[in-house]
């Protein structure tokens, strides 16, 4: 009754056993020989460990010869074979039993690459508790329907993608994001699949389910871009194409030359390019991998090698280095009280859809949440709770927008302009001292000033401000620690600009850029010579993504076009893993180098040892096959990259 | 009518096997195009099914000393 298990296990570690059993019949052979004078029973036993070790790689050659392909274990039963017809009993035990074990290894250890990936399927649930006909009914996760409402208990994973439609909880979406902290989730907030609810229940509207949630999508594409070839490997598959061969002619030549069999075989065993061709692939799905993990979008083995070269990283400004998020930090009043200019600006900005607009619409309907002391602490307008008291911005009679500067309006007979300094000159107002001071003052402080102006008098500015994300100024040390120059590219004048810079420590600056500038800019400082990064949220910023030699998106979990678009994308909006993606990136190059450097050299020193009969046949596998586990253990070591 | 069928092969051992293995299914009666990836252990095989028995699939895959697994 115990064989089925014992059946299945022999199947399941196959080749462990065979290599096992291999060794220590090879073991046994080598000690039977060298300790007594048993010559012919030392020799049978190498060979059969030769015929149990070689058993399967030499049904496998059967399979390669068939399908016409030249692979390793041809080279190695040939070897093997050649080894036993010479007599060389103890050499063909030997290549084989290192070629399984290494083998058996080198699979083992590609095997632990591999399912890095797939462990972040697994945190998916394969049931849901769904809500049909007010009861609760338990359904494989794939089944669920878009529309069903699916009930998430406290401590349970996620299995669905949707959107919250009752209750309230923190949710932990490093599975998918990256992100470290939990992200508190009320009503119509969205949620992924694989993320873990934390402390309250949730009902989710289901959007995707099955293979179509953020997660599979995510991790299909990771695997693509594992698949997919870089640079250095499509050139050493070129170069393996014709080096196998060429060993070939080079063992034949040497045979009909030195008439000596086992310099031969031993050419054949190191004709395969083993570590070559290994290292590079290994280097980069190990280093896409990790990113994954980390929230980090990597596109494939070729933008990894050019995101290597960076020696720029160029930043966007808005919703990249600031929240995106902005609010009026301090209104002035010249002539008229504060709140009153903010009322004016308010009625103007009503019907325009511009984001500095909204943000003073929104200080003028919460006096209370409007700071006005130009203090560090400023407005929270945008969430400000729904409850409080809000005053109503009245209409204006007509409204019109000058692009790139302000709006003009009328209200109750007066004209309104809010706008910039350009648009003030545009239409001859005049700016006393004390206001050009007032703005200049809040230009300095990285905000954006605007000024408003009722019948041609200018009656009050009000300052705008992006906060700066908490962790901007140190992702920009990070960066210039590894050697890297960092800039800021904005459409804002050039003092905000200026202040902006020097808060976050940003090398330098370019500002006042329209979109297309933006391209522009990235052109030059790559016509300088730079390999240039730029940071975007991969919708606005597209242009410059794609004109830039690596494009990192932003905040992309959702977005498809972002992701698109850039060559990596950070799932989130987390500015800290720019430095990470960086580094990373400079290490695989690195990696790569070393494991192209370490083949190169194990191949040259191999092909001299044997050519001047230092490497014997055993040896020669011996080494062949360190070389590749070294390649792979150096590559997986991106796996533990931090 | 074309079908398309994906395993696991987590065994790889280097990627000129992977090679081998694509060539020998392609060679398969019925099938259309096959990619292998070392770098993901991923085979994906288009086939019609009119002329091709996806159970020669696992087998040609097992002759080559690998095991593939249901994706």
């Amino acid at each position: 009754m115990e064989t089925q298990p014992i059946e299945q296990y022999v199947r399941k570690h196959r080749n462990a056993l065979v290599t096992a059993a291999s060794g220590i019949l090879y073991g046994g052979g080598w000690t039977l020989g060298y300790l007594t004078t048993l010559n012919t029973a030392s020799a049978a036993v190498l060979v059969t460990a030769a015929v149990v070790g070689g058993y399967d790689i030499a049904r496998a050659a059967y399979y390669e010869v068939k399908s016409r392909t030249l692979g390793i274990k041809t080279l190695v039963t040939l070897a093997a074979v050649g080894a036993i017809a010479i007599g060389a009993y103890w050499e063909a035990a030997a290549v084989v039993f290192l070629f399984s074990l290494g083998s058996y290894l080198e699979g083992r250890t590609m095997r632990k690459t591999r399912n890095a990936l797939q462990e972040l399927l697994e945190l998916a649930p394969d049931t849901a508790m769904v809500r049909r006909d007010g009861e609760l009914v338990e359904v494989p996760a794939h089944e669920v329907a878009v529309g069903d409402v699916v009930v998430v208990k406290p401590g349970e994973k996620i299995p669905v993608d949707g959107d919250v439609v009752e209750g309230e909880s923190a949710v932990n979406q490093a599975p998918v994001t990256g992100e470290s902290a939990p992200v508190r989730k009320a009503p119509g907030d969205e949620l992924y699949a694989g993320t873990i609810n934390q402390d309250g229940a949730l009902e989710v509207r289901t959007t995707g389910s099955g293979s179509d949630t953020t997660l599979q999508r995510i991790i299909e594409r990771v695997e693509h871009a594992q698949e997919a070839q870089s640079p250095t490997e499509s050139l050493i598959d070129r170069f393996a194409k014709y080096y196998t061969p060429g060993v070939i002619v080079l063992a034949v030549g040497a045979y009909a030359v030195t008439q000596n069999a086992i310099l031969s075989l031993t050419l054949l065993v190191i004709g395969c390019p083993g570590a070559l061709v290994i290292g590079p692939p290994v280097s980069i799905v190990s280093a896409i991998g990790n990113a994954a993990r980390s929230g980090v979008l990597m596109k494939g083995g070729e933008h990894l090698e050019r995101a290597g070269q960076i020696d720029l990283v160029a930043f966007d400004k808005t919703g990249t280095l600031t929240k995106g998020e902005a609010t009026v930090a301090d209104v002035e009043g010249f002539g008229t009280t504060a709140d009153e200019a903010l009322e004016l600006a308010a009625i103007a900005e009503k019907k325009s859809e511009h984001h500095l607009a909204d943000a003073i619409v929104e200080a003028a309907r919460n006096p209370t949440s409007a700071a006005t002391d130009g203090g560090t602490t400023t407005a929270t307008a945008g969430e400000t709770d729904a409850n409080a008291a809000q005053t109503s911005v009245p209409d204006p009679e007509d409204f019109d927008v000058v692009p790139g500067k302000g709006v003009v309006a009328h209200y109750d007979g007066r004209e309104l302009v809010v706008g910039n300094r350009a648009l003030l000159d545009e239409r001859d107002v005049d700016v006393p001292q004390a206001v050009a001071e007032s703005v200049r003052a809040h230009e300095e402080y990285g905000d954006t000033a605007v000024h408003v102006v009722r019948d041609g008098t200018v009656v009050g500015v009000i300052a705008v401000r992006d906060e700066l994300r908490a962790a901007a100024p140190a992702v920009i040390e990070d960066l210039q620690t590894a050697g890297i120059e960092t800039m800021l590219l904005t459409g804002d004048n050039e003092r905000t600009a200026a202040a902006v810079a020097d808060e976050v420590g940003i090398d330098d600056f370019r500002a006042e850029l329209l979109p297309a500038d933006k391209q522009t800019a990235i052109e030059a400082l790559q016509d300088d010579g730079h390999v240039v990064a730029m940071v975007g949220d991969g919708i606005n910023d597209a242009p410059s993504l794609a004109t830039a030699d690596v494009g990192i998106a932003m905040g992309a979990a959702g977005t498809d076009t972002a992701i698109e678009t850039a060559d990596m994308a950070l799932m989130a909006d987390d500015l800290e893993r720019i430095p990470y993606a960086v580094t990373l990136s400079k290490a695989t190059r690195w990696n790569v180098i070393e494991n192209v450097g370490l083949a190169v050299l194990t191949v040259t020193l191999l092909l001299a040892g044997v050519l001047t009969s230092y490497v014997t046949l055993a040896l020669g596998m011996l080494v062949h096959e360190a070389s590749v586990l070294a390649v792979i253990l150096n590559g997986m070591r991106l796996l533990r990259f931090e | 009518m074309s079908e398309t069928t994906q395993f696991r092969v987590m065994d790889f051992d280097c990627p000129t096997c992977a090679n081998t293995v694509e060539r020998a299914l392609s060679g398969v009666d019925g099938v259309e195009a096959v990619e292998v990836h070392y770098s993901t252990g991923r085979v994906e095989i288009d086939y019609d099914d009119d002329v091709a028995d996806p159970a020669t699939f696992e087998t040609t895959i097992e002759n080559q000393g690998y095991t593939p697994q249901p994706a």
